[in-house]
């Protein structure tokens, strides 16, 4: 039996330097095609969930009728006393937050812009999993006093802040910033004390204490039992109360994220159209590769080697020359990811999942590329090619 | 001489193309795909700043009317009505027409999610809205507590049937029918209503207002008027012709919102990519001839004329594949259309962009593919 110690689709691949370097070229722009593509719809959704990935909680109560985490839908301060009297808990600590009513003027156009903001009590336990505001709570129980997003869109001027500027109208005075990034909705986020956000807040007049709150952020006592404290805390509450566990909430986001926006199917087929591309290139490829070397494969099988081995051969070889455009366009997808996600503030990132979904695409268009042409092979007469 | 000769060029291009016509296939196909790639990023593209601009362009207005601060159109803020009236008496203008914007709360009276909805609140007389099914169910707007819905306004606001009554911001209001617009980035919902509707549902007053919709007298010169109303108004409001407006809405979500860069990225990418499937094509159709190529140089042939053998092969390949390309494309925008309620559409301008890029994209690989065309020695091919 004549053996497959001969490595001939390796042989095959590396027998011309200048042909592999084109061939996995092409194919490495086919691959980078998709992971840009298949990075943003991650990026899209990462930057969407974001806000709620930064809380740092075991439990959430929030009212059950929000839609998405970040719209305005509050509910009242006073049961936060029957959160509390529920046992097991450590901390509960409400955040107040609003996407719709504050504008930032921005020192790069001196014009209001939008912002998204939170409030907390800064002598409670951190709601956020960002050292960067945990670190720098305690400066905002000076009056007026804000800390800014480094990572906001540009023309809010929050990378280096100014001292002071106005929000709603009011002077205020960045203390710090911390880096969150924008979203879909947001271009920036300012973090402030409950007793500005009480005075800052349009059209408001309850004082902290008074004041609706967007969701309290509960943490256990250590051993306890999530669900079980979800259990309890949902006996204890009003229907119109939803409790989340923090894969809830996340998952919650997600779910709106993936119902609402259009963000999924477009880079879907972005990701489609390059795994097409990516098959006929690789089929060209391949094509050419066995044209020419029909002879060769005919003799081969003259010889009495079976089609399945040169079947074998050719699939392996297909399968050589997607991995040598697969590693180039793995590593420039690092770089684009890079480029693009600070650019753009986005949490473009290669992660394993990427890594693997993109192989797997890659191996896909390769094989099914390589499966198409093989039929030349089988279909070669020994007798007929010379 | 120079005539002849690309003539020759063009037969023989033509002849080695119907001489393999697998291989020509395969290149067809491989360019085909390559020019739906870039018409799909390029939809993508150009379909965002045309969000920005949907409702606008259904609107009827000469000049825009706006704050100094006005941002994009969800973001518009407001000026004092007054200035509605500065502007009306300036000479030119026919007609200035408040619309005024706000967010509110949509609610099933049985309980369920709040969502937040767009609302738009317009003097019914004035038809600002160039929208067939607003017009026509235009005497629906001034029953009380009345609402006009989008159409395109998303699932989880339940059934846009008329007659169905719902809570907005705290207050019963009965959905008159709906109407195809589309709402653009105003939101996940748009509700409009007349004036008076507008002023129960949201609580405030029609001063101030959040955009001027101005209308000139035929004939009227657009800048001299612009002009004009920049002298009559005050500098907290700022004037916009058309092209002005859109020039801005594009700016915006272009570069304030890097969707520009994102979709971009993926206009250029696809761009490269198209630009590899040509010149992987063409430098294996070279290779395959180079044989003849090197005896054709051997016998006499400048390098010039193979080189325009291949340059006229590939804009002949370029060309062919278009026409098919061009039907997918509009083919998968009507996909794109429906599924993500982008405002996709084909126009002129992107097939010709398309052509000429793609165009360029076969020059660059013709280019490209023919160093080893000049380093062919007859000498040595054999």
């Amino acid at each position: 039996m004549p053996g497959g110690a001969v490595p001939l689709a390796w042989r095959n691949l590396v027998a011309d330097k200048w042909r592999l370097l084109r061939s996995s070229a092409g194919i490495a722009f086919a691959v980078l095609l998709m992971l840009v593509q298949l990075g943003f719809e991650r990026a899209f959704f990462d930057a969407s969930l974001t806000q709620v990935r930064q809380l740092d909680g075991d439990l959430f109560v929030m009212n059950a009728s929000k839609y998405c985490f970040g719209t305005r839908d509050p509910f009242a301060y006073r049961e936060l006393d029957a959160i509390r009297r529920v046992s097991g808990i450590a901390s509960t600590a409400p955040l107040y937050a609003d996407w719709q009513k504050f504008f930032w003027t921005s020192p790069v156009d001196d014009k209001p812009h939008l912002v998204r903001v939170f409030a907390f009590d800064p002598a409670a336990p951190p709601v956020f999993l960002l050292p960067a505001i945990a670190d720098q709570q305690a400066l905002l129980e000076t009056d007026n006093a804000v800390l800014v997003d480094s990572r906001s869109r540009r023309f809010l001027g929050m990378e280096n802040p100014p001292a002071e500027t106005k929000l709603n109208d009011q002077t205020v005075h960045v203390v710090g910033s911390f880096a969150l990034g924008p979203d879909f909705m947001s271009d920036g986020s300012v973090v402030m004390s409950d007793r500005l956000f009480t005075k800052l807040l349009p059209g408001n007049r309850a004082p902290v204490g008074a004041l609706p709150i967007e969701a309290a952020v509960i943490r256990l006592r250590g051993g306890e039992d999530v669900s079980a404290a979800q259990q309890r805390l949902r006996a204890a509450l009003p229907p119109a109360l939803t409790i989340m566990t923090k894969p809830e909430l996340v998952e919650f986001e997600r779910e709106f994220q993936a119902k609402l926006s259009s963000a999924a199917p477009i880079f879907w087929l972005g990701t489609l159209v390059g795994f097409a591309v990516g098959t006929l290139i690789s089929y060209q490829i391949i094509y050419s590769d066995l044209s020419d070397r029909l002879p060769q494969y005919a003799t081969l099988k003259g010889i009495g080697y079976r089609s399945s081995y040169l079947i074998r051969s050719v699939l392996s070889q297909a399968a050589l020359t997607g991995l040598a455009g697969y590693i180039p366009a793995w590593l420039l997808g690092l770089a684009v990811y890079r480029v693009i996600g600070d650019i753009a503030l986005l949490p473009l990132r290669m992660s394993l999942q990427l890594t693997a979904i993109s192989l797997a695409l890659t191996l896909g268009m390769s094989l099914l590329a390589g499966i198409l042409a093989v039929r030349r092979v089988i279909a070669a007469d020994p007798a007929e090619i010379f | 001489m120079r005539l002849r000769g690309l003539r020759v060029s063009g037969q023989l291009a033509c002849r080695i193309l119907i001489h393999e016509k697998g291989r020509s296939g395969l290149a067809l196909a491989g360019v085909f795909i390559a020019i739906v790639l870039v018409f799909i990023e390029l939809g993508f593209f150009v379909a965002v700043p045309q969000g920005g601009m949907l409702v606008y362009d259904h609107m009827r207005f000469d000049l825009l009317l706006a704050s100094k601060d006005y941002a994009f159109q969800a973001q518009p803020w407001q000026f004092p009505r007054a200035r509605l009236a500065t502007a009306a008496a300036v000479s030119g203008v026919t007609q200035v027409t408040p619309l005024y914007f706000a967010g509110g709360s949509w609610r099933d009276p049985s309980g369920g999610l709040r969502l937040d909805i767009f609302l738009i609140g317009i003097d019914t007389k004035a038809q600002p809205f160039a929208v067939a099914d607003i017009e026509r169910q235009q005497d629906m707007l001034a029953e009380p507590n009345t609402i006009l819905v989008d159409d395109d306004t998303r699932a989880v606001f339940g059934p846009l049937v008329a007659g169905r009554v719902v809570d907005l911001d705290g207050h019963r209001v009965t959905i008159g029918g709906s109407y195809h617009l589309g709402t653009g980035f105003l939101g996940i919902g748009v509700a409009l209503m007349d004036e008076a509707n507008f002023t129960r549902v949201t609580g405030r007053g029609t001063d101030p207002a959040n955009l001027g919709l101005i209308e000139l007298a035929p004939g009227a010169n657009m800048d001299d008027v612009a002009a004009a109303l920049h002298r009559a108004l005050p500098d907290d409001v700022q004037i916009f012709t058309r092209g002005a407006l859109k020039a801005h809405e594009d700016a915006y979500w272009t570069t304030r919102t890097s969707v520009g860069l994102i979709f971009g990225s993926g206009l250029v990418v696809s761009f490269i990519v198209g630009l590899m499937v040509l010149y992987q094509t063409l430098a294996t159709q070279i290779a395959r001839h180079l044989p003849e190529f090197a005896t054709l140089k051997a016998i006499g042939y400048a390098d010039a004329h193979l080189v325009a053998v291949v340059m006229v092969e590939a804009a002949i390949v370029v060309t062919i594949a278009f026409i098919p390309a061009t039907a997918v494309a509009m083919m998968a925008y009507a996909v794109i259309r429906s599924q993500t309620l982008l405002p996709v559409v084909l126009t002129a301008s992107h097939v010709g962009g398309v052509l000429s890029a793609t165009l360029v994209m076969s020059a660059l690989s013709a280019f490209l593919s023919v160093s080893s065309l000049r380093r062919a020695d007859p000498a040595d091919v054999f």
